[in-house]
């Protein structure tokens, strides 16, 4: 469809062109041209035929300089050449001894000379003003062009316009929805579970007595589902609450963070013996509160697949890329097998059984998709029980404004 | 209805309503709750009219109410007790599946006392209705022209 516009437009430029030509330069044709020279010399003639017959002497050269030039001016060199010899020819036949002869006698050698003379010159000025218009057409020409490729262009850029904000509604609309989508998963998937775990309960309550071991064990099973689907919903939210949250950036320092993260995760793990070795960490731009949930994923899943080993072992630190910083978080906890190593960032994707860790999935798919929205990256290394480490990248804070505004 | 109802909870699903006058049954104040299905309900029992024309002019000690709600939703019942000059000192507790921050800041805007999210386990459940019910029907001291507590 563009492509069928710009060609229709470009045929319409250049006919204007051809137009606006024809016009200014009046004469094209060579027949009209050299017809011009023809005429304008008899007219010459006619003219001074009649002054000398009127007994003006002399004034025949200038008429004919006069036809040259008009010829010269309107219809170029050719012409003018043409309007020349007509006009040498008629002085030499009409007005030079002897007349109504073609024969030129030597004393008026001069005149003819005088004659040519003037009229090459008038002849060469009229081709420089030629070629100084042709330049000066071609420039108009050029910038006509250009005028049009402007506004075609600016066409091209009205019609991207109106579909970035069309795509832009669109997005809108489906975000909306996406949004009520959540609510009401929010609202209408709680009430049923809360049901489900409530009446499990009262039914244990009620009836524990009457049942045998096996059914027992049984509502329990229904009661742990219906908590474990709980939790499972409340991470999804928060999952796709990250995609939709608003960020606000500043300057974060990830020392910081990682000392109120280890700080916190202390309090829960008193009797464990884990070894914390925390080395500088660097300021970065970001969404804190994100940033935090990334380091408290990122720690509290060491903490939790180092829980076998009789002294665990958790180290942060970073190196220094060219345009980023990398963030890793070493343990010597279970580990996982590389050829995994691609579902590990997905949503509900687990690589231990639910006896071995408990967990739902989503912490690290949460983590990457916080650092991609902060314009960074996410990997992993690893080895069945030789530990793992995770590694995030985040822009350094000099280009880090640029970026995250590219990527949100 | 109940003449001496301290507590007016507005619960659309009945699961809810049931579970709810269980956890209040264990401190023995389910005798004291009125149970509206829907905000309309709602909103007539609090002006005494339609079915609830010939109650006490007494307000309710606390409102339980819940956000979604079919005709009058929660938010809508809120803002039209906290706008009226009689009705407004009436505490009223949001009880609601929505962690939804939206929800939150929109009651709290409109002057709510006290927002609690259901949780999903069911003790968690049991025991901050008691802790509501306790809490609003009898130890807060409610606004006068609310409805005594029984001697």
């Amino acid at each position: 469809m563009t492509d069928r516009a710009e060609v229709s437009t470009g045929v319409g430029a250049r006919l204007t062109l051809a137009r606006w030509n024809i016009k200014s330069h009046g004469i094209r044709s060579a027949i009209l041209r050299y017809g011009l020279s023809v005429v304008s010399v008899a007219l010459g003639l006619g003219l001074s035929l009649t002054l000398q017959y009127y007994q003006f002497r002399d004034v025949e050269l200038p008429v004919f300089d006069m036809s040259i030039a008009l010829t010269t001016w309107y219809a170029g060199v050719g012409p003018s050449v043409l309007a020349i010899v007509l006009s040498t020819a008629c002085f030499n036949y009409f007005f030079a001894e002897p007349i109504y002869s073609f024969a030129v006698s030597s004393s008026d050698l001069p005149y003819f000379f005088v004659f040519i003379t003037w009229a090459v010159i008038v002849a060469s000025f009229a081709a420089v003003r030629r070629r100084i218009e042709e330049n000066l057409r071609q420039a108009r020409d050029h910038l006509q062009v250009e005028v049009e490729q402007r506004k075609r262009r600016e066409d091209e850029i009205r019609t991207l316009n109106k579909e970035l904000v069309m795509r832009a509604t669109e997005l809108e609309t489906s975000n909306n929805e996406l949004e009520s989508f959540a609510y009401s998963v929010s609202h209408d998937l709680r009430a049923p579970l809360r049901h489900v775990v409530g009446y499990s309960e009262l039914l244990q309550k009620q009836a524990s007595s009457l049942l045998d071991e096996k059914s027992r064990r049984y509502t329990r099973t229904i009661l742990e589902s219906a908590k474990r689907m709980g939790n499972l919903i409340d991470d999804l939210l928060a999952f796709s609450r990250i995609g939709r949250a608003e960020t606000k950036n500043t300057l974060v320092s990830l020392d910081q963070l990682v000392k109120e993260v280890v700080a916190e995760i202390r309090l829960d793990t008193g009797g464990r013996d884990i070894v914390w070795k925390i080395h500088p960490l660097p300021v970065c731009y970001g969404d804190r509160s994100m940033l935090r949930l990334v380091i408290g994923n990122l720690l509290s899943n060491a903490v939790k697949f180092t829980r076998m080993r009789a002294r665990a072992e958790i180290e942060i630190g970073c190196a220094d890329g060219e345009d980023e910083v990398e963030v890793f978080v070493r343990d010597n906890g279970a580990g996982f097998d590389m050829q995994y190593v691609d579902k590990l960032f997905g949503v509900f994707q687990r690589l231990h059984l639910p006896e071995e860790f408990e967990g739902t999935g989503i912490g690290l798919a949460t983590v990457r998709r916080i650092i991609h929205r902060h314009g960074g990256e996410v990997r992993a290394e690893a080895a069945v029980d030789q530990g793992a480490t995770l590694y995030f990248s985040l822009p350094k804070v000099q280009d880090a404004a640029e970026r995250t505004a590219n990527t949100l | 209805m109940s003449e001496l109802a301290r507590i007016l909870l507005v619960e659309d699903d009945p699961r809810d309503v049931e579970l709810t006058l269980t956890a209040l049954g264990e401190y023995n104040l389910a005798n004291e709750v009125v149970v509206t299905r829907d905000g309309e309900k709602a909103l007539d029992y609090l002006y005494c009219r339609g079915e609830f024309s010939a109650r006490s002019q007494d307000n309710p000690a606390v409102m339980l109410l819940d956000l979604k709600l079919p005709k009058v939703n929660g938010l809508e019942v809120l803002q039209q007790i906290k706008s009226d000059e009689r009705l407004k000192l009436i505490p009223v507790v949001v009880l609601t599946s929505s962690r939804e921050e939206k929800d939150m800041v929109r009651s709290y805007k409109l002057g709510v006392n006290a927002y609690v999210v259901k949780p999903v386990d069911f003790h968690e459940f049991v025991n901050a209705i008691k802790e509501l019910g306790v809490f609003w029907a009898v130890i807060n001291e409610p606004p006068p022209g609310s409805v005594k507590k029984a001697p």
